[in-house]
């Protein structure tokens, strides 16, 4: 247990993992109670194509993952604005065709690139000093704009148009939650992986939803448990020489129906049927 | 007649192909116990955004306090306890009570500040108001109809407005209850001298706790004392054969659009 922290790579991982649990999952919180799941999925998968143009264009991957998840968010949160068609008819199409570009960008590369499929899977125990210093920056960016505007953010997510009426800038702080997803989605890309990062953002948070019925303490049970598990996964896969991506989501998921089966909220509607 | 704090010049809302809300002329004075009736589609709750400055007017003029309704900033908006129109509460969503009212809090703190001790004061006031502050660290989703009702206008309370602005604070809560909650409204009206401004279809319930009533149906039909709306000739124009009048002066308005 002590022999493993002696390794360079196992310390930026098991920090990495620490930082991606944290976010991921303070962002959830908001993603849950505001019912933004899709959007976030969605967003993953531009993020990943921005990736893959990148590296058909040689140049640094971040910036344009960013671009491309940026401008997802954005789109979809303009057409749930003016709710021209239904949400999970427009984000299916926008998620399927950044896929395909991912995918075309892909093939138009001579040659297999094991970097981009890095970003596909993910691998935290591969995080460089780079990679780390940039996931610690937008960690801390991330989460402090959210302890800024948190109230504004928990009241959007309770009702937006309550929060609009009674004298809160509503929609900017829409638009700020969706660009927050769209950060933290690039951030955990790396880690977990384009395919399961948003379980990072998703599972902890419905795990927490399930145990509380408070704001408050929902969100510090999402951070516990996205932490603990992302700390957990690491080792695990460390221990047993799994990939790093599958054994932090797979372990959360775990908790996740736990949560269920266990939750008072469960065992209150089950009082309340009699 | 006190000074008006909202008036309606010759105001037209709606949006490019509909008309809401045509050529409404009202003044609300301040201390007012205002109930505004009407069949539904008549623009009862375009009035509502409206006041609380989410819609300016196509044409016409609408002042609410000292600005034009366009210019309505988010400091005022927090000046106006709002109670929506009761939506279905996800029963199982995280939140207190205490935690809801404290949202009232919130607009009118404006960004960058965070709510203190005295916030939270405000808001165990708001909920004492309301008769609520036993529950307020209970999950608002498992209090009932009428109860959840309460702390949605302690929220508005916590705000401490000058208006409070119901949206069909009755509707979907039962007969007993009903009454409870006007009897409250009336209170909060008369002990902390809010302007009131009460949006129902249900002429019978309110009736007896207006100072005024105003007749909407896209357009302003009438405005004045219960005695003087609720009269044959003015209501049929808006309701037409819908309407029964029956010798105690019982009006009832049946009105079939109403369960959706």
């Amino acid at each position: 247990m002590i022999e493993m922290l002696t390794y360079d790579f196992m310390q930026r991982s098991l920090l990495a993992a620490v930082l991606v649990g944290a976010v991921c999952s303070v962002i959830g919180v908001f993603v849950v109670l505001r019912g933004l799941a899709f959007i976030g999925a969605g967003t993953a998968h531009a993020a990943f194509a921005g990736v893959a143009l990148a590296y058909l264009l040689g140049v640094p991957p971040l910036p344009l993952a960013i671009v491309f998840g940026l401008a997802t968010v954005w789109i979809t949160g303009v057409m749930e604005e003016q709710g021209r068609m239904k949400l999970d008819v427009s984000i299916g199409i926008l998620y399927t065709a950044t896929m395909a570009l991912a995918i075309l960008f892909i093939g138009l590369m001579k040659g297999y690139n094991a970097e981009v499929y890095g970003y596909l899977f993910g691998s935290v125990l591969s995080v460089t000093p780079e990679e780390l210093r940039v996931i610690g920056l937008l960690s801390v960016l991330v989460v402090g704009v959210i302890f800024i505007f948190s109230k504004e953010l928990y009241f959007i997510a309770f009702d937006q148009d309550m929060a609009e009426a009674s004298g809160v800038p509503a929609r900017r702080i829409f638009y700020l939650l969706l660009t927050l997803i769209a950060l933290t989605v690039v951030v955990s890309l790396k880690t977990v992986g384009a395919i399961l990062v948003f379980a990072m953002v998703l599972v902890p948070a419905s795990t927490a939803y399930q145990l509380t019925h408070s704001l408050k303490q929902m969100t510090v049970y999402a951070v516990l448990i996205g932490v603990g598990c992302a700390v957990w996964g690491v080792m695990v896969s460390y221990w047993w020489d799994l990939p790093s991506g599958p054994a932090i989501v797979l372990l959360a998921t775990t908790v996740f129906f736990l949560s269920v089966f266990f939750s008072p909220k469960r065992v209150r509607r089950a009082d309340a049927a009699h | 007649m006190a000074t008006p704090i909202i008036r309606f010049t010759h105001a037209t809302f709606g949006f490019p192909g509909v008309t809401a809300l045509e050529d409404i002329s009202l003044e609300i004075a301040d201390g007012e116990f205002v109930g505004v009736i009407g069949p539904n589609g008549s623009g009862k709750t375009t009035l509502c955004r409206a006041v609380l400055g989410l819609l300016p007017p196509r044409s016409g003029h609408l002042q609410i306090f000292d600005c034009a309704c366009q210019e309505l900033r988010c400091h005022h908006r927090a000046r106006i306890g709002y109670l929506p129109q009761k939506g279905v509460l996800d029963r199982n969503f995280p939140i207190t009570v205490l935690e809801a009212v404290m949202m009232g809090r919130y607009g009118a703190l404006g960004l960058f500040t965070r709510p203190d001790k005295q916030d939270r004061e405000i808001a165990l006031h708001a909920l004492d108001h309301v008769g609520m502050q036993d529950h307020r660290n209970s999950a608002l989703g498992h209090l009932s109809g009428g109860q959840q009702q309460r702390v949605l206008i302690a929220r508005a309370l916590a705000q401490q407005p000058q208006v409070l602005l119901l949206d069909e604070p009755t509707t979907g809560i039962d007969i007993t209850t009903q009454h409870a909650v006007l009897d409250l409204i009336r209170h909060l009206h008369r002990d902390l001298k809010l302007t009131v401004l009460l949006i129902t279809h249900d002429i019978n319930m309110i009736r007896s706790y207006v100072d005024r009533l105003v007749l909407l149906k896209t357009r302003l039909y009438a405005a004045g004392p219960p005695a003087e709306v609720l009269r044959q000739d003015v209501l049929q124009q808006v309701y037409g054969k819908e309407l029964v009048i029956t010798e105690k002066d019982l009006i009832i308005v049946e009105d079939y659009h109403h369960h959706h």
